[in-house]
């Protein structure tokens, strides 16, 4: 009825607003908003689902036994008071040292060299092709490649360095695409201004490209990150541990369990989804042990999506 | 622009030291404990996923004796266990069935020796509703009524005419399992293959991953049919049924388990290296706890059925503890 004040006359009001709300207008149009609302709706309805199941399915242990359940360790019954995901956090938390120590740095500097060094010749489009395939191998694969190259060469011992590097690996092609396009959205105008007032190709790097790119950077290296600590296919080909993981005595900082056996977070919830055929309390453990893994991983891309949102602001 | 980058890395800084700090202060404890003998050393298991838990459970225990022992176990199936076993990555592989010919000569190649030590019993337990009239099935009844012919069949008697006509709803445990493969293993594998078909079950039954839902649906139909663990049927308020393996009917229970007289079973074995026993006095002080107090208490506690007293017997007197 927002027409209504354009005419006094009642019944051209009446026409016109016929005209453009009658059924039937523009069908196809909006059948179509429909669908895409219905695809949405789908999606959503589908995530929520798992995460009321997987809440309500943890609750009881997370309400019971919050801290207890964060430094607990693998048990063979869920009735156990030492039941926890204490070893799972720890080894996943090294995980992504090994990733944040060695796909950032080597990702982002060969997007640093591809963007800005390389020259473009059949060999680098090769490399290019090559990265993006990279990126989309199942990770089952870097599985085998982590078992072959990490496990096999030291006699079959499965270590956190040999799941740490495998995981790293895997996500280094994410790093080098998502950092090339970061530093591909770099305005040229910052590059030729900077050149002409005589910078070296390394000042313009340094003071210009590196932190226009920054905010890129950083989205693309957490999302990759949230990914490494997610996955549990190559850690299960590496041999993390699955039942039982001795006390070490030492504290997460020891240097030792990096050629030690280990465990991570994914391989703990499998494990415990697995065991809840023979005892039912791993169910609401491996429910809770999710939702810790959901939680930190829900956490990470919003500080990606943060991060990027302040500095596109800032920038514009 | 750079006094942002440096907050941003203040800030990623902050995080990790609140995460390190965090997960430091859940991780020293167990170090405090006293150590009555000083016996230190490390013993890796590695084997049968449904074997796991036992051999867990006897660590647990094994660790209030020797808290400086650490016992490792893991489980991604007897034959990938035998595999390591015999390359000598491990000293103990357990198993949920005797060790194959063909991965003894490959543990003979390596110069591995090992000893064969039966732990315990996992029996599967056939049940249908207190009200039933059904008292003994025979395997040829559990695969017409189970297998994939029965596919479709909504009584008894369509499943099998020897049976009454009455409306069979089927509970059992879903196809990621333990339970479902070895009951496939154990009485549908042989007539399947006799048969021509494929050994599994058929499709439209009602599997569930939690027994006490399985246990529910039997409760909920008059002429229910079933399977589940034993131990877990065991306490629970439903009939359970006769099995009949060829040497007439056996009604299950610890005595007609652990004698293997009932027949849908199997045995539970690790295997020790015999080298590394010898060697390290940590595995084989695990391995006398693992026969003595293991075999008594770690069993039961997991949900399997422990050896009958002879078989105890035989079993530390072969190891010679």
């Amino acid at each position: 009825m927002a027409l209504s004040t354009i005419g006094g006359n009642g019944r051209t009001t009446a026409r016109v607003d016929a005209e453009i709300y009658r059924q039937g207008r523009d069908l196809k149009g909006r059948g179509f908003q429909y669908l895409l609302l219905s695809a949405l709706f789908l999606a959503s309805l589908f995530l929520i689902t798992l995460l009321i199941q997987v809440l309500t399915d943890g609750w009881p242990v997370l309400s019971e036994r919050f801290v207890d359940f964060f430094t607990g360790t693998l048990r063979s019954r869920s009735s156990d008071d030492a039941l926890g995901i204490g070893q799972g956090l720890a080894g996943t938390f090294w995980i992504a040292i090994f990733v944040i120590a060695l796909s950032f740095p080597i990702g982002i500097a060969a997007a640093v060299y591809l963007e800005e060094y390389a020259s473009e010749n059949f060999i680098t489009s090769v490399i290019d092709v090559a990265i993006r395939n990279l990126a989309g191998v199942p990770s089952v694969v870097y599985g085998l490649l982590g078992l072959a190259l990490f496990v096999a060469t030291r006699d079959g011992n499965s270590t956190l360095f040999a799941g740490g590097v495998t995981l790293a690996i895997l996500v280094l092609p994410i790093v080098v695409i998502t950092a090339a396009e970061a530093i591909r959205a770099v305005p040229s105008s910052l590059r030729e201004g900077a050149y002409g007032v005589g910078a070296t190709q390394w000042d313009v790097i340094r003071t210009q490209i590196l932190p226009y790119a920054a905010p890129g950077i950083l989205t693309g290296t957490l999302l990759s990150l949230a990914r490494a600590i997610g996955e549990a296919a190559p850690l299960i080909l590496v041999g993390a541990i699955t039942d039982r993981l001795a006390p070490r005595g030492d504290g997460l900082l020891s240097l030792d369990q990096i050629f030690d056996r280990f465990t991570a977070m994914p391989i703990v919830i499998v494990g415990w989804v697995q065991e809840s055929g023979r005892d039912q309390g791993f169910g609401p453990a491996a429910g809770a042990a999710i939702v810790v893994l959901l939680v930190f991983v829900i956490l990470m891309n919003s500080i990606a999506v943060t991060l990027r949102n302040r500095f596109e602001k800032k920038r514009g | 622009m750079t006094r942002g980058i440096r907050r941003l890395l203040q800030l990623l800084a902050l995080m990790m030291t609140l995460s390190l700090v965090a997960a430091a202060c859940g991780s020293d404890s167990d170090d405090t404990a006293t150590d009555d003998s000083g016996l230190t050393g490390d013993v890796f298991i590695s084997g049968s996923s449904t074997v796991a838990p036992i051999s867990t459970r006897v660590a647990e225990l094994f660790e209030d004796v020797e808290p400086g022992v650490r016992v490792d176990v893991e489980g991604p199936g007897t034959g990938d266990g035998f595999k390591k076993f015999c390359s000598g990555e491990t000293d103990i592989s357990d198993a949920s069935r005797q060790i194959k010919d063909a991965e003894a000569e490959d543990c003979a190649a390596n110069g591995i020796e090992f000893t064969e030590i039966l732990v315990g019993i996992d029996g599967i337990a056939v049940m249908s509703n207190s009200n039933s009239p059904i008292e003994c099935l025979t395997f040829e009844n559990l695969f017409n009524l189970i297998g994939p012919n029965g596919e479709g069949a909504s009584t008894w008697a369509a499943a099998d005419s020897s049976l009454p006509d009455a409306p069979l709803d089927i509970f059992g445990p879903g196809a990621e399992s333990g339970t479902y493969d070895s009951f496939i293993e154990i009485v549908l594998e042989d007539l399947a293959e006799e048969a021509g078909v494929e050994a599994t079950t058929r499709t439209d039954y009602n599997p569930s991953a939690e027994d006490n839902l399985i246990l529910q649906g039997i409760q909920s139909s008059d002429t229910s049919l079933g399977w589940v663990g034993f131990a877990f049927a065991e306490s629970a308020d439903v009939k359970l049924i006769e099995v009949d393996g060829g040497d007439g009917c056996i009604a299950p229970n610890a005595d007609t388990i652990a004698s293997n007289e009932y027949p849908i079973s199997r045995n539970l074995y690790i295997y020790v290296n015999d080298g590394k026993a010898a060697e390290n006095p940590a595995l084989q002080a695990y391995v006398d706890f693992y026969v003595a107090d293991g075999l008594d208490i770690a069993v039961g506690e997991v949900g399997y059925v422990p050896l009958a007293d002879d078989s105890k017997a035989e079993v530390r007197a072969a190891w010679g503890s």
